[in-house]
């Protein structure tokens, strides 16, 4: 666990290097998975997160339908989430969604431009689940997955 | 070609064995190939994996049986998958054909979590192609293999040949063609002069040496003994003497030409076996047989003079009778056989020369009348045996006369004329004979006074008669003194005897003398001592 977490803090920390110029710093560190504050599900864990948002389930651990909210384009966040859910870069992880487009999986189909949309999508939307820095977090939301930590 | 020639015996072993050799590495080859074959297409399936592993992982993950039938089916194509197996945690996937065969199991894990395990993708070997590729590689290995060791084997062969067998056949042949005895000594091989077939062709060469060397003396002691045999048979042969070699019991085994000349001779056919010491051909064997016997006992060497049977046909057999003298020796040979050898020596001529000696001393040629010797001889014989017999002593009166005017034939006549009156006056065992120039004398066996005196005077008268000589025509008187003595009554010697019947003979012709009268009326007897009357 201790060498996992050292991977993805190189990995973080290359990421945050990277960036440096466009983002901020502190942004870039911390990212908070969040459902809405009506959802029974208190907290998940990363695969069951991976899960949700790589295809592979439809729905919560309890059963309830999940709709996991992406952003847009080419977000230094969308960026970072993915780097530190999956350790793959956007190409990368566009590559596997285009690998399995055929067999009638989708990728998030939900789409929001920036973080404050997901908040208020969230906020309004019981069964969705997205991601946002943890700078932006507001009570409107519930953190069922910290990056940080 | 020779089936049990030394090239022909190489040649099948070196094939047999060099197939036996490819059979065995071919069999090593395949077995190793197919091993190598096995973990060649292990690797390549491990690489298959690898190839695939990131779609089957997702395909895994998403539990996405398209996908994973397309992984699945992408790995069919290969040549060494027989078949692909994808299974996640509850279900299986995919699976193109079920086989017995082990198959390789890899881990599937998440693409995203490296640690989650998601499902497993096993391969199962298609081990008839791998079989199929070991097969055709240990096919070209063997082939190979085949190639290599007929080659080994013939240039092993043509090197054994030129090497070894051919030297050595050459060897065989050159001594089979080898007469012992002879010169002829056999090469040694080519590059061999140091190796184990030039010793051994050395060392026949030596036995060869050896043995011809042996043969020669051989040959020159075979010369020595067949000259020695062939004089020693010359003289056997040549021998004038016949000579029998035999067994005890009478088998000849050698006998020379005189012995068959001699058998011709008696005429007797010649038998292997003429009996123990030739009693066949004897008149008297058994004398030969004990005189043998006696002699062989006392270690010395049987002789006797034998006369043989006569069974010619011819009538004289007297005067062809054979007298040999056989000397019979015992040979013991060097196993211990005893063998007889007989030489008999025709000793006929010697005898009959000695018979017609011993007629001219007991007989007189002229008158065919005994010669003093045997009435001698007689008288000894009769005084030996105490037989009592007279002895007359008788002279002729008037013969010097006739011989002096008339000649000595005309005396012999007179004398061969008294002789046969004197023979035809005598009984059978009397015996009358001529003692010497006119003087007769007889041996009476009867021994009465009265008896000789009758015999005697009857002689007398006989003799007192005139003969007529033919060739003169004339009448010759001859008269004729006789003394007489008797034994054993007047003595007991022969001496004696004569000298008292010659005394008495001189008594009648001093008194016949004295009278003066013609030579008849001279004749008269006296005997030696008066008789009693």
């Amino acid at each position: 666990m201790k060498r996992f977490r050292f991977i993805i803090g190189t990995l973080i920390f290359s990421v945050m290097f990277n960036n440096v110029m466009a983002d901020n710093a502190a942004e870039v560190k911390d990212i908070v998975v969040v459902v809405n504050k009506d959802n029974p599900v208190e907290a998940m864990s990363r695969s069951q997160i991976i899960d949700l948002f790589m295809g592979k389930y439809v729905a919560f651990p309890d059963g309830q339908v999940a709709v996991p909210i992406d952003l847009t384009g080419n977000d230094s966040t969308k960026r970072l989430f993915y780097q530190s859910l999956v350790g793959m870069s956007l190409a990368r992880v566009n590559s596997y969604w285009s690998r399995i487009r055929f067999t009638g999986r989708a990728r998030p189909s939900v789409k929001q431009s920036t973080e404050d949309d997901i908040i208020l999508y969230v906020s309004e939307t019981k069964n969705a689940i997205g991601y946002i820095s943890r700078s932006k977090l507001t009570d409107q939301v519930k953190v069922v997955y910290p990056f940080y930590e | 070609m020779n089936r049990s020639g030394l090239l022909f015996r190489l040649a099948v072993v070196m094939v047999f064995a060099s197939t036996i050799v490819v059979f065995i590495s071919a069999q090593l080859f395949y077995r190793l190939t197919y091993l190598n074959e096995v973990e060649f297409a292990n690797k390549e399936i491990s690489q298959l994996y690898h190839t695939v592993s990131a779609t089957a992982s997702i395909a895994a993950y998403l539990n996405d049986t398209e996908l994973a039938k397309e992984v699945a089916n992408g790995l069919a194509t290969n040549g060494v998958v027989h078949g692909v197996k994808i299974t996640t945690e509850n279900s299986v996937i995919s699976s193109t054909v079920v086989s017995d065969n082990e198959p390789l199991v890899f881990t599937l894990n998440s693409p995203f979590e490296k640690n989650r395990e998601v499902g497993k993708l096993a391969i199962i070997p298609d081990l008839k192609h791998i079989e199929n590729r070991a097969k055709d590689i240990g096919e070209a290995n063997a082939k190979a293999l085949i190639a290599q060791a007929s080659v080994v084997t013939i240039v092993a062969i043509f090197i054994a040949y030129i090497l070894i067998t051919r030297p050595m056949i050459n060897i065989a042949a050159n001594l089979h063609d080898t007469m012992p005895g002879t010169p002829h000594r056999l090469p040694v091989p080519d590059f061999h002069e140091n190796s184990e077939l030039g010793k051994l062709v050395r060392d026949i060469n030596e036995l060869l040496k050896q043995t011809e060397s042996q043969i020669s003396e051989e040959r020159v002691l075979r010369k020595e003994m067949e000259i020695l045999e062939k004089r020693f048979r010359m003289l056997f042969e040549n021998s004038a003497s016949p000579i029998v070699l035999m067994e005890p019991r009478g088998s000849i085994l050698l006998h020379n030409d005189a012995f068959t000349q001699m058998l011709n001779k008696v005429g007797v056919r010649f038998k292997t076996n003429l009996g123990p010491l030739l009693s066949e051909l004897l008149d008297t064997p058994e004398q030969l047989i004990k005189s043998v016997k006696s002699a062989f006992e006392n270690d010395e060497i049987a002789t006797g003079e034998y006369k043989l049977i006569n069974q010619t046909s011819s009538g004289d057999k007297k005067q062809n009778s054979l007298w040999t003298q056989i000397v019979v020796t015992s040979i013991v040979s060097d196993d211990l056989k005893e063998y007889y050898q007989l030489t008999l020596h025709d000793i006929s001529r010697r005898k009959k020369e000695l018979e017609q000696l011993s007629l001219k001393i007991n007989y007189d040629h002229l008158t065919q009348l005994q010669s003093r010797h045997a009435v001698e001889k007689m008288m000894l014989e009769y005084i030996s045996s105490h037989k009592s017999f007279a002895y007359i002593l008788i002279d002729l009166n008037g013969f010097k006369q006739v011989n002096d005017v008339y000649g000595h034939d005309a005396g012999n006549e007179i004398l061969i004329y008294i002789s046969s009156q004197l023979k035809k006056s005598i009984r059978h065992d009397d015996i009358v004979c001529r003692w010497g120039g006119d003087e007769f004398a007889l041996m009476l066996a009867d021994t009465s006074i009265q008896g000789v005196k009758v015999t005697l005077e009857k002689i007398l008268a006989k003799i007192n008669k005139n003969y007529y000589l033919s060739k003169y025509d004339k009448n010759i008187a001859i008269g004729a003194s006789m003394g007489v003595s008797f034994y054993p009554r007047d003595a007991k010697d022969m001496q004696t005897l004569i000298g008292m019947a010659d005394d008495a003979m001189y008594a009648v012709k001093r008194k016949s003398d004295s009278n003066g009268a013609g030579e008849n009326e001279k004749s008269g007897l006296m005997f030696a001592t008066e008789p009693v009357k």
